[in-house]
């Protein structure tokens, strides 16, 4: 219970941000640039190691935007010229302008790469289909909702290999899903389709927004957990999740990105035990608020240890009362309904019957 | 027929005038260079966009509001009680703006907008040159109003000031002042009072006036629009695909603005499917009335894709025109 990991980026270092620019003047290779980004993943795995976080990610050392990255690999999609994101920073929106294909594997390389690192598991991480359907223009389908569906299934299969390459947490990300409330239904139509059979433990991660419009009904995404923003609004969505009951694992966010200061472990003890009034120990997983590729190496390494420690102590004061092996899985039909038809792995056939 | 823009045009062109923007912002926040220097590169700019605008054939321009941060900020920055807070989400886009707080009552210390307007002005050649305020509701919605804690009360003093200013407009020359009232749809305000803070707005300014809606359909006040004390509607029949037959069904005593080019994603429009809605539009707005146009600001469109919406709608109304 009260298992640490993180939501996925983190800071680049200042060696690999230089090679990425030069890289797009030209002024290194494809091989100069790909040795660094490993240099800088296996030090990402190391400091997580080295905190004792208890499941990993590679810290997505070698992705920009979280949705081009997915649909520069992606057919079907082109890049466009510069628009504005805000004040005075500007990207290129990816733009759909054919049937979207996946010519091969995306991540499933860089996930056995980060995997081969360490024994603790990796998370293999995914942009979610309504996010990268959000964050494109579309010219190619006649509708929103048709192209966040072709999206979703080469999610599927992008998630599929994941499983194969022997990920056991796959999470797939909708930041976007906040932004317009009344999309829900599209969202967990396309969330369905992305893990269909998956055995791996599910995820999805959303940005602040309007729970309130969407609670209860965000319970039906299918997904095993859903990793939210809760320090950066000190805790208020707590209050919407207490009726009805939140059926799901949650990933709690303890620490907010956004700042510069690192929280104290009082403090983030102190969120835990308000989030252990509405949760059940097993149900939470702790994290930071969001990635932390916005912090600098050094702010993100403290915030990070910080939540191990008060995860811990938590646990330790909560030990002698709670069976480490009870879990809340049983308790979320969509899980069963997910995996049943698929080849289900004996933990997940044991999550099934003991319902 | 007449066409128009929104507001807002990109402010960076890779494939024209540059991104020279970026870079004069980016030194500028770093004290590298002075406000002089940045004012040449803002001035540089507005001047390509007003000659684009221009040479592309739309009858009514913006000066771009290549110096706005976003809707709201021009103003608060210079009205008196707000301070600026964090980034918050702008409406329903993957877009985010800086949000100003109201923290003591706001009192209007002289024009903000008209120094741009004149310079704008001194560029323009041919078409007409419209100024663009926000909306009354759209100002206490964008905003964390922490001094009123009433939005309605907000909204009144607010529209207060926004008098004072589009007059100081009007009296510098602008013969069309838009209020843009996206927040109108999003959260719908209690239309009394949202009818009174326009006409607040707009009592005795000599100039004509609209109000646009875009984003979101003002569907709670729809039938109420009509009384609005504006000269023109403007309403944006791409976000809601359901409100072209709700205009079609109106007697419009009004002139309508018809935002009718998607300027939030990059597919072009044909030209044959916009001259069959001039068609239809036509049967419930006389032609002099109708004022077409994209649905927003054309700033959520790379530049390459927002000038040639622009020409394929000057070319598409040219095309009706000549029947
Ligand atoms: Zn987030």
């Amino acid at each position: 219970m009260l298992l640490t990991t993180s939501v996925g980026s983190f800071p680049k270092p200042d060696y690999l941000i230089k090679a990425r620019s030069r890289f797009r003047k030209k002024e290194i290779g494809q091989q100069e640039l790909r040795r660094l980004e490993e240099q800088s993943t296996r030090e990402w795995i190391a400091r997580q190691e080295d905190l004792g976080i208890d499941i990993l990610v590679d810290g997505e050392q070698y992705r920009g935007d979280m949705a081009t990255y997915f649909a520069e690999n992606l057919e079907g999609f082109a890049i466009s010229s510069l628009v504005r994101s805000y004040g005075n920073r500007y990207y290129r929106k990816p733009v759909v302008i054919g049937p979207i294909r996946r010519k091969r594997p995306i991540t499933i390389e860089w996930f056995k790469f980060a995997q081969g690192l360490t024994k603790k598991p990796v998370k293999g991480m995914l942009t979610g289909p309504y996010t990268i359907m959000d964050w494109s223009f579309n010219e190619h389908y006649p509708n929103r909702r048709a192209v966040a569906l072709a999206i979703a299934r080469v999610i599927h299969d992008e998630a599929k290999d994941l499983e194969r390459a022997g990920a056991t947490y796959i999470q797939i990300d909708e930041p976007a899903l906040s932004t317009r409330t009344e999309e829900i239904d599209l969202a967990i139509e396309a969330m369905k389709i992305c893990t269909q059979g998956l055995r791996a433990k599910t995820i999805t991660h959303i940005c602040y927004g309007d729970f309130a419009a969407i609670y209860p009904k965000m319970l039906k995404l299918a997904v095993d957990q859903i990793d939210l923003e809760f320090a950066n609004r000190k805790f208020e969505l707590l209050a919407t999740f207490k009726k009805p009951r939140f059926t799901k694992e949650v990933g709690l966010g303890v620490v907010d990105v956004h700042s510069h200061r690192t929280e104290s472990k009082e403090e983030v003890i102190g969120n835990i035990e308000q989030a252990l009034k509405v949760f059940k120990p097993e149900q939470i997983y702790v994290d930071p608020d969001c990635g932390l590729k916005t912090r600098t190496v050094d702010e993100a390494v403290d915030k990070l240890r910080v939540i191990v420690e008060a995860a811990r102590e938590v646990r330790s004061r909560l030990g002698t009362k709670h069976s480490v092996h009870s879990t809340s899985l049983s308790t979320d039909p969509e899980r069963a309904k997910r995996v049943e038809g698929s080849a289900l792995s004996t933990k997940a056939r044991r999550l099934v019957n003991s319902r | 027929m007449k066409t128009t823009v929104i507001g807002n045009y990109p402010k960076v062109a890779e494939d024209s005038y540059g991104t020279k923007v970026i870079g004069a912002l980016n030194r500028w926040q770093k004290g590298e260079v002075n406000n002089e220097d940045l004012e040449q590169v803002f001035s540089e700019t507005t001047a390509s966009v007003i000659a684009e605008q221009e040479a592309a054939g739309i009858d009514i321009i913006t000066d771009g509001q290549i110096r706005w941060e976003d809707l709201v900020t021009p103003l608060a920055k210079r009205v008196d009680g707000f301070s600026i807070n964090g980034l918050t989400r702008f409406y329903n886009n993957n877009v985010y703006y800086r949000q100003p707080i109201l923290e003591r009552a706001p009192r209007w210390k002289g024009p903000a907008l008209v120094d741009d307007f004149r310079k704008a002005k001194a560029l323009v050649k041919r078409a007409a040159l419209k100024a663009v305020i926000p909306g009354p509701w759209t100002f206490t919605q964008l905003i964390e109003d922490r001094h009123f804690k009433q939005p309605v009360k907000c909204m009144q003093a607010l529209a207060e000031i926004l008098h004072q200013e589009a007059k100081a407009l009007a009296e510098a020359g602008a013969a069309f002042v838009q209020i843009d009232e996206p927040s109108v749809g999003a959260t719908p305000p209690p239309a009394a009072s949202w009818l009174k803070a326009m006409s607040t707005i707009t009592k005795g300014l000599p100039a004509k006036t609209s109000a646009r809606f875009y984003f979101y359909s003002p569907d709670g006040l729809f039938a109420k629009l009509q009384d609005a004390a504006v000269d023109a509607i403007g309403l944006d029949i791409v976000s809601d695909p359901k409100l072209l037959g709700r205009i079609l069904k109106v007697r419009w005593h009004k002139a309508l603005g018809l935002g009718c080019v998607d300027a939030r994603n990059t597919k072009l429009e044909t030209i044959a499917d916009l001259r069959k809605l001039f068609d239809r539009v036509t049967k419930v707005v006389p032609a002099d009335q109708l004022f077409v146009s994209p649905n927003c600001g054309l700033e959520f469109l790379p530049h390459d894709k927002a000038i040639a919406k622009l020409r394929l709608m000057v070319d598409a109304v040219r095309q009706w025109q000549r029947g």
